[in-house]
């Protein structure tokens, strides 16, 4: 399964949080090197760099990063941006899978509290601009898809209490998660209590809790084809399979305000091309921007059945147990603390993702490590741009 | 928006809330596109034009933003959620409006959600005062609240007559009320101003008339609180309410369009202009719409010019005028004009300076008179051929004194009289007042309006009700007493009214 599948060979990355002395070059090339060291790799038999901010030409105003990063790195190979860790990867890909080149570096960057008080306006113009102009916030589209989602799977009264706990006990578990991982944004274990109180505070379905942060951070990963790989490392990850697909920008447009259509879409081809069955599964970081957004992108990539995934998270909810019951089978799930504790700067996050699916299928997760009764067979990352708007998946393995 | 082409863009489409229907499959969308996504290539160019501006909705699912953005944040907090048209086909974004949230308050999104609502031109967001005036109709108000639903039918008219007169009206005011004793003052809330009350006013208009907006050759639009010192409210209202003919993909109505300036009597002025028009042989079939609008200003109490905070009022009122299906027919006019300067507000100052007790005597009563007297002298009435005197209100004395000096009765100025109800709303006061008239008007009855524009000049109209006065009474929800005795009124405090009357600036 794994010929001709790209290959992670190794993986780097800085803390999330805030860098208030970094440029954000200067992360991606520190997280970067991180890799690099770990392969042993030459920096000059890179033969393309992709790298990966949501919105650099917005937040620090540097429109060519690529000269930035050229000029850092003393290489002058060909460079490309893109918006997410996941789309740098995905063209990554496509180009050693082709053939075109044999080495290559993924890096994802972005520093956001560098513009933490004009960000919001920002981020909800580019995520949806119709919305925004409306007086939508970044919150408020994942409050109207909770509302949404309780309305269609007639969620009330007591289930609702349930629903809304089971919310808290998501953002409870990865911050406890979060406690064992070096590099993440918070180091403080929270109570469901804490969550529902953030909510009643403001008087809205969702909390301060209930959110990722505004994160600076960077990512990076070395990719080589197939054939090569195993002359830099004894256990590369392969991409065994991966995709993406689009959706409307305008949320509210969208035919079904309950899910996102992109994660089923990307999540069927890229198990279909991975030839990996759903059930193989037993290690995934999701895309949690916010508690609600965990829960859907559950059901979204099949996981757990539509409108089921908040009950099976509360009666799997065990705080001395790491992995999830999710509709009858077991699922350890955004170990390093996900958005919601890792931290989210955007370009970095689906870098940190892999990252985490990197080192645990190599067993070398430290104080994280999953302890599965069986094999760790298959790992599943999901990244999302937007509210939605673009989603990826990606199937690793180890063979 | 700092960007010219971007902000005409949106506001070209989010102010009518234009979509676009498939002739093929009859699938609707928000925002024009020329062709279907469910029917592909063959529908490219089979689409035709919608817009939802008319339409009531339905607030599908929203939420509570405690926290705006950084330039929605002196519209906060609000209610914000998704709006859905014909049954649930389309769907957009949208802000509840005239919805003011105290901030202990807790909001049950349960009871809002399933509620009908009605789209409302606004203020987008807040911006520098020297930007452009981002505006957007995706804000809306519940349809069971203070601003009601209202069907828009165009009626082919039934009866021509050989002069000119009004073919309706429609008047607007706020929600919100400041109430200090006797007195309630309409106060617009935070995202209003005289271009977005303007609109509200032409189209109840366009409403009550029945008429299809193509044959509107000419909007006026009278005001003294243009936010643009240079840029006229009318080339809005003329886009908005599709004034004249459209020329389809450049954007383009063809109308006329202007803004008039005269202090109070800016709109007014321009009722002998707009009837003319459409008196004149090649336009035969035509309409003019002559609108008042303000967001009268003062400077605050305690300040100099801060007497006048006492009397402010918001709102604004249009006339259509045609040869067509006429309520009021003009009988004669006669104008005043001397340079009398009792009032006046210098370029780039904010509020207006006045000359204290002269404002009364000679400017008011000396013009208001002469250009009544002229009128009635003209005419060979005496006061007791006429049914209704209306004149401008600055405050409740001024009207009052006057109308008894030319010798008429209670009976024939209280109806008129609305300052007690709404404040002195400048450019739409005394039209304002004659709206009120027109709501309670028998047929064959005269109406006598005076105006006054400090300046200072005055314009008497009289006008004879008739029988299709009547015919188009049921078309006119948002009367002058709907909005006056409205149990929905929120009442405002000082620091608010103070508040919401300045408006979202970002400087």
């Amino acid at each position: 399964m794994k010929a001709k599948c790209p290959a992670i060979v190794s993986v780097g990355r800085t803390s999330f949080g805030e860098h208030y002395e970094v440029e954000p070059e200067n992360l991606v090339w520190e997280a970067g090197l991180t890799a690099a060291e770990a392969a042993n790799i030459e920096r000059r038999s890179l033969e393309a760099c992709y790298f990966a901010d949501y919105f650099l030409p917005i937040t620090n105003k540097i429109g060519l990063e690529e000269g930035f990063l050229s000029e850092l790195l003393e290489l002058n190979v060909p460079m490309e941006i893109t918006r997410s860790f996941s789309s740098a990867l995905s063209n990554a890909c496509n180009a050693v899978q082709a053939g075109k080149y044999d080495i290559v570096l993924v890096g994802g960057m972005e520093k956001m509290t560098d513009r933490w008080d004009k960000i919001r306006d920002d981020l909800m113009l580019l995520e949806d601009p119709w919305s925004y102009y409306a007086g939508c916030t970044p919150e408020a589209n994942h409050e109207l898809m909770l509302r949404a989602y309780i309305k269609r799977f007639g969620i009330s009264g007591e289930k609702l209490d349930i629903f809304n706990l089971a919310l808290a006990e998501f953002a409870v578990k990865s911050h406890s998660n979060a406690m064992k991982n070096e590099y993440a944004q918070f180091h403080k274990e929270i109570s469901a209590d804490t969550v529902i109180k953030a909510r009643v505070k403001t008087g809205r379905p969702l909390g301060l809790f209930d959110f990722a942060p505004i994160s600076d951070g960077a990512s990076a990963l070395i990719l080589t084809n197939s054939e090569t790989a195993e002359s830099f490392t004894d256990k590369p990850v392969y991409i065994l399979g991966y995709s993406l697909a689009t959706d409307y920008i305008t949320f509210p447009s969208r035919s079904d305000l309950t899910g996102f259509a992109a994660t089923k879409l990307a999540m069927n081809e890229a198990l279909r091309s991975a030839r990996v069955e759903l059930d193989d599964i037993s290690i995934l970081e999701l895309y949690d921007q916010s508690t609600m957004m965990g829960i859907v992108s559950l059901e979204d990539l099949g996981f757990c059945e539509r409108g089921k995934a908040w009950s099976d998270i509360h009666k799997s909810f065990k705080e001395s147990e790491d992995f999830l019951e999710l509709n009858g089978r077991s699922l350890f799930v955004n170990m390093n603390g996900g958005l919601k504790a890792d931290g989210n700067p955007l370009g970095a996050t689906g870098g940190a993702e892999i990252f985490e699916i990197f080192q645990q299928l190599r067993k070398k997760a430290g104080a994280r490590q999953v302890q599965a009764d069986g094999e760790l067979k298959y790992g599943c990352v999901h990244e999302m741009e937007g509210f939605g708007t673009k989603a990826y998946t990606c199937i690793l393995g180890l063979e | 928006m700092s960007s010219e082409p971007i902000e005409r863009r949106v506001a070209y489409i989010g102010d009518r809330l234009r979509g676009s229907r498939c002739t093929l499959c009859g699938k609707e969308y928000f925002k024009p596109r020329n062709h279907c996504g469910a029917c592909g290539r063959k529908s490219y160019g089979m689409t035709e034009p919608i817009d939802f501006f008319y339409e009531e909705g339905t607030l599908e699912v929203c939420t509570y933003v405690k926290n705006p953005t950084n330039r929605f944040t002196k519209l906060g907090p609000y209610v914000y959620g998704i709006i859905s048209f014909h049954n649930e086909e389309v769907r957009f974004p949208g802000r509840i409006t005239d919805f003011a949230i105290a901030d202990d308050l807790k909001i049950d999104l349960n009871s809002l959600e399933g509620r009908k609502v009605v789209p409302r031109f606004r203020r987008r967001h807040a911006v520098d005062s020297s930007g452009i005036v981002p505006t957007i109709s995706l804000a809306f108000s519940f349809a069971d609240g203070y601003y009601p639903f209202q069907e828009y039918r165009i009626v082919q008219p039934s009866k021509q007559y050989d002069k000119p007169g009004i073919v309706a009206y429609g008047a607007y005011s706020s929600k919100f009320r400041i109430k200090e004793g006797t007195i309630e003052r309409s106060v617009p809330f935070i995202d209003e101003d005289s271009i977005t009350a303007a609109v509200e006013a032409g189209k109840m208009a366009l409403i009550h008339s029945g008429v299809d907006p193509i044959s509107v050759a000419k909007v006026y639009v009278g005001s003294e609180s243009n936010p643009y010192a240079v840029k006229p409210i009318a080339s809005k209202v003329a886009q908005v309410l599709k004034l004249g003919e459209e020329c389809q993909g450049e954007g383009v109505q063809c109308v006329d369009a202007v803004d008039t300036e005269f202090a109070c009597k800016a709109a007014t002025s321009m009722f002998k202009d707009a009837a003319s028009l459409v008196y004149y042989p090649d336009l035969k079939g035509s309409y003019s719409m002559v609108i008042g609008t303000d967001n009268s200003q003062s400077a605050p109490r305690g300040e100099p010019g801060g007497e006048l905070d006492l009397f402010v009022g918001y709102g604004s009122c249009a006339f259509m005028f045609g040869m067509h299906d006429v309520i009021a027919q003009f009988e004669g006019w006669s104008s005043i004009t001397s340079d009398t300067p009792d009032f006046w507000r210098r370029d780039t100052q904010p509020y207006p300076s006045h000359g204290g007790r002269f404002t009364g005597e000679p400017a008011y009563f000396k013009h208001v008179t002469k250009a009544v007297q002229k009128l009635t002298s003209q005419l060979k009435l005496e006061p007791r051929d006429v049914d209704y005197f209306v004149a401008h209100q600055p405050n409740a004395v001024f009207p009052t004194r006057v109308a008894k000096a030319l010798g008429f009765k209670e009976e024939q100025f209280l109806p008129g009289l609305q300052v007690a109800k709404f404040g002195n709303t400048y450019s739409g006061c005394s039209p304002i007042g004659l709206a009120a008239i027109l709501d309670v008007a028998k047929p064959n009855e005269r109406i006598l309006v005076a105006s006054y524009g400090s300046g200072a000049g005055s314009d008497a109209y009289s006008f004879i009700t008739t029988n299709q006065l009547l015919d188009k009474r049921s078309r006119q929800k948002f009367t002058i007493t709907y909005q006056a005795e409205n149990k929905n009124i929120s009442y405002v405090d000082y620091a608010t009214y103070r508040r919401f009357k300045r408006g979202m600036r970002a400087d």
